[in-house]
């Protein structure tokens, strides 16, 4: 055994041990700004550059699922090294706004940049771009006029041909926290029903593959966030996918809309700095970078979405206050389980 | 015993410390027993009429498949490395143990991108079949079983090959010349000789297809350690998820006690003391061809063509600079929170098997087993344990790297436990008493007489609990610190996000760190009794 181990040692792994009590000090000392994130790292890393490269602020970047972040802050509690929490679900937001994990933010003009409904009462976490939850549908398999509402996807004549997301993706419960405010619960199991048994196998965990299926056939429609089918048009220009505007009717609901959006912390001892990483991107120039690299729409009205999208004034959004989605969060998990969705 | 030196065992600093180091390590089955039996009666309710059936199905049968697949597959390779003789056997006969090195989630992203829709191996079928036919679905069953089949027959092979070699020769030999051919020699006397060894690994195997996250996280098969993460994820409080770990810590101890049981009832003694290795049978051209081709099968899918992509994508970042800056600390963080682990894992491990082989009293011995619980608490649930205690109890403490370190800890000192104490046991207890004669105490006795002398096998334990640590992805994505990213982060966040190329660099990385330990494992003697 010596002979085949020549080069670790005992003392090497006292050496370990040393290290290891050293080494959070000297991690310490360059300061960053710490943003706990829920988002696809390669959504936010970019944007964060540029904001470090323009302020000279560090930023060290932890990703996780939003909840479990929220779970996380909410443990650390004062002694939190997080500074910056941000995520793609509104819901989670209030939860930690409830939590009262996050500050009241006073940022001149916010009321005119960012619409009522897409920030919290008090400021104290700000919605930073929009996307739609929406149908895409495979242009040669499907004809749109059979789809006006998104209900109409539990209809058992779509059965083996409908793709979803699994019960743990936050857009799904986001989406079905708004259908059962909106239709009541009765309505919205059915539909969960009927969604479930249509998709059979059909069941992704990522938006990106529900897409992919769509474009290649495997099946002819999908529920995903709308940004998605456009990151897919940009690569495939030619892939026979579109998106279903549905509920637009006078009396339906009309899309179902969640926000990215930041926050900062009560604890943060860094307030400055993460004051103005929330300032950047609010900023014309931040909203730009959101809306440009996530093809989302930016929060701020006077800031224009990509072009590729349908713009943002063709369409009618259901009107469930953002905030709400927190309150809505437990019922709906109850409701996605009882319907057997996974 | 006398009252004083019972005592005396009782209250020395060593056993203090021995039980204490227990107990750290124990406290975390029982505070999620805890926190699972406080959850509302409702909670319960709702999760026995919408979960625990399907999870039960589920993980039950995918270790079944999978310990039945795994069975033909090893045992096949193993007679054919031992009974036959063909164009490199010898080579074949270590290439086999190879897939132990890649993690079950790396081999899990891989066969998503192989079998997905429009993949090649789609088109290679549809070419046969006609364009309406479609391969099945790497996220299912059919997924899983396949990725914990490929990934966890060696240890049936290793088993197998090591009690085939030690069948006697004369056993065989009888049955042939009674008449039998080789399959009724192989099923009627070699099989139900080396049956201990196949059970042993079949235990081994399910143990593993229980306790993995990795592979049912990314193909999203809806079994215990995935139900108990999504619980955790997505949920405000941790009740769902502590009582899925309940019932999943039941399940494996069961498992435990059967394993147990069977042992005991089955062993089998080879009789006429000389045994005579059998020479392997020379095989003409078609048998080799066929024999190589099965071989290459095996080791294609399970080893050679996802190296192969892993090779290729690593390939690909690093020619468009997207290997990032951030690499090398990726694997500076591996290498310290694991080396920290397992360090210290030796330190705390030690005075629980010397007491365990030196002092094997009642208390010593059940020290040791309150340490052995970890074997029982896959990833997700040692994450839980601690996360409910520490953010209940010590929440500043939380998010350190102490608290990983501690579930590395609990999860895998079983394992370098193990190899630590054969070391202490192979020392007679004669060389100590002979330095304590000549006037060392105790403590100077053990670090300059026992411990040169376990130095070996200690190595071979902190390297084993080292590679686990490396690998270990539950744990490590929930309890992580800011800032500390490990390789095996890095290629869950971005194998999640199906960013092939990216998540391909540390997977390779980790596959060459562990390589040279799996040659290991085909040197030592694998023989169960």
């Amino acid at each position: 055994m010596h002979i085949l181990f020549p080069f670790i040692s005992f003392r090497l792994c006292v050496c370990f041990m040393l290290i290891l009590t050293l080494a959070p000090s000297s991690l310490l000392a360059a300061e960053p700004l710490v943003v706990y994130s829920g988002r696809a790292e390669r959504l936010i890393k970019p944007v964060l550059d540029v904001f470090t490269k323009e302020t000279n602020i560090p930023v060290q970047l932890l990703t996780g699922s939003s909840t479990q972040l929220v779970n996380r802050l909410e443990a650390e509690g004062p002694h939190t090294p997080a500074d910056v929490y941000l995520t793609n679900d509104a819901g989670t937001l209030e939860r930690a706004h409830e939590l009262r994990l996050l500050k009241p933010l006073q940022i001149e003009g916010i009321e005119q940049m960012v619409p009522q409904a897409f920030r919290a009462a008090d400021n104290s976490w700000i919605g930073l771009s929009g996307r739609v939850w929406i149908i895409v549908y495979n242009t040669s398999m499907i004809n749109p006029e059979q789809i006006t509402s998104i209900l109409d996807l539990a209809n058992p004549k779509w059965k083996g041909k409908l793709a979803i997301p699994n019960a743990g993706s936050e857009y799904l419960q986001a989406g079905v926290s708004v259908i059962s405010a909106v239709q009541g619960e009765t309505i919205t199991e059915a539909f969960l029903k009927g969604i479930r048994d249509n998709a059979e196998n059909s069941v992704y965990g990522q938006s990106s593959q529900i897409v992919d299926a769509v474009a290649k056939g495997k099946v002819g429609l999908g529920l995903v966030n709308h940004y998605y089918i456009y990151r897919y048009l940009a690569d495939h220009p030619k892939a026979p996918i579109a998106p279903l505007l549905t509920d637009q009717k006078k009396g339906e609901m009309g899309l179902i809309m969640n926000a990215t959006g930041i926050g900062v912390l009560t604890h943060t001892k860094r307030l400055k700095e993460a004051k103005s990483l929330v300032q950047f991107l609010i900023s014309r120039t931040g909203q730009q970078m959101f809306s440009e690299r996530n093809k989302e729409y930016p929060i701020r009205p006077t800031v224009k979405a990509d072009p590729a999208l349908p713009p943002r004034k063709s369409f009618r959004v259901a009107q469930v206050p953002l905030a709400r989605l927190a309150e809505l969060r437990e019922p709906t998990m109850l409701l996605i389980e009882r319907s057997g969705l996974r | 015993m006398t009252a004083r030196s019972w005592r005396q065992g009782f209250f020395s600093p060593l056993s203090l410390f021995a039980l204490t180091i227990a107990c750290t390590l124990a406290f975390p089955l029982f505070y999620v027993g805890y926190s699972a039996f406080s959850a509302k009666g409702a909670v319960w309710q709702r999760l026995w009429s919408t979960r625990i059936p399907e999870l039960l199905f589920n993980t039950v049968t995918l270790a079944i498949g999978v310990g039945a697949t795994t069975l033909i597959i090893g045992v096949a390779l193993a007679w054919f490395v031992t009974r036959y003789d063909f164009w490199g056997r010898r080579v074949w006969e270590w290439a086999i143990v190879l897939p132990l090195a890649i993690p079950s989630y790396v081999l899990a992203y891989i066969y998503t991108y192989l079998l997905e829709t429009g993949g090649f191996i789609e088109q290679g079928w549809q070419w046969m079949m006609g364009a309406e036919a479609r391969i099945f679905s790497p996220y299912s069953f059919g997924g899983a079983w396949l990725v914990m089949t490929l990934n966890t027959f060696p240890y049936i092979y290793l088993l197998a090959r090591a009690a085939l070699q030690n069948v006697n020769l004369s056993f065989e030999e009888a049955a042939q010349a009674l008449g039998a051919t080789r399959w009724q020699t192989l099923t009627r006397v070699s099989l139900p000789l080396i049956r201990p060894s196949l059970v042993a690994g079949l235990f081994l195997v399910t143990l593993y297809v229980v306790s993995d996250f990795g592979a049912v996280s990314l193909l999203r098969f809806q079994t215990f350690t995935y139900a108990i993460y999504q619980q955790m994820t997505s949920r405000y409080d941790y009740a769902a998820a502590s009582i899925l770990s309940l019932l999943l810590v039941v399940f494996a101890f069961l498992f435990l006690i059967a394993e147990r049981w069977f042992r005991q009832r089955s062993r089998f003694f080879q009789t006429g003391g000389h045994i005579r290795m059998k020479s392997p049978k020379p095989c003409g051209m078609l048998p080799t061809l066929l024999l190589t081709a099965f071989m290459l099968m095996v080791f294609g899918a399970a080893f050679g063509i996802p190296v192969f992509l892993l090779i290729h994508w690593t390939w690909a970042a690093w020619n468009v600079g997207e290997m990032g800056s951030g690499f090398l600390s990726y694997i500076w963080n591996s290498a310290m929170l694991s080396g920290t682990a397992a360090s210290i894992a030796i330190v705390v491990g030690t005075p629980l098997a010397f007491l365990a082989s030196r002092y094997p009293t009642r208390f010593n011995l059940l020290y040791l087993q309150g340490a052995y619980t970890g074997y029982v608490l896959p990833g997700p649930v040692a994450a839980l344990a601690l996360l409910t205690l520490f953010t209940q109890n010590l929440p500043f403490l939380y998010g350190t790297a102490l608290v990983l370190i501690l579930a590395y800890l609990i999860h895998f000192l079983p394992a370098g436990l193990q190899a630590m104490e054969s070391a202490i046991q192979q020392v007679n207890p004669n060389i100590e008493e002979a330095a304590r004669s000549l006037g060392r105490h105790a403590l100077s006795s053990f670090w300059q007489v026992t411990f040169p002398l376990v130095r070996g096998g200690f190595i071979v334990a902190w390297i084993l609990m080292f590679l686990q640590a490396m690998k270990e992805l539950p744990a490590t994505l929930l309890l992580r610190p800011v800032g500390f990213d490990t390789l095996s982060v890095r290629i869950w966040l971005e194998a999640s996000e199906e960013l092939y190329q990216l998540a391909a660099p540390p997977a390779l990385l980790i596959i060459l760190i562990t390589l040279p330990v799996v040659l290991l494992l085909t040197k030592k003697n694998w023989q169960t009794t």
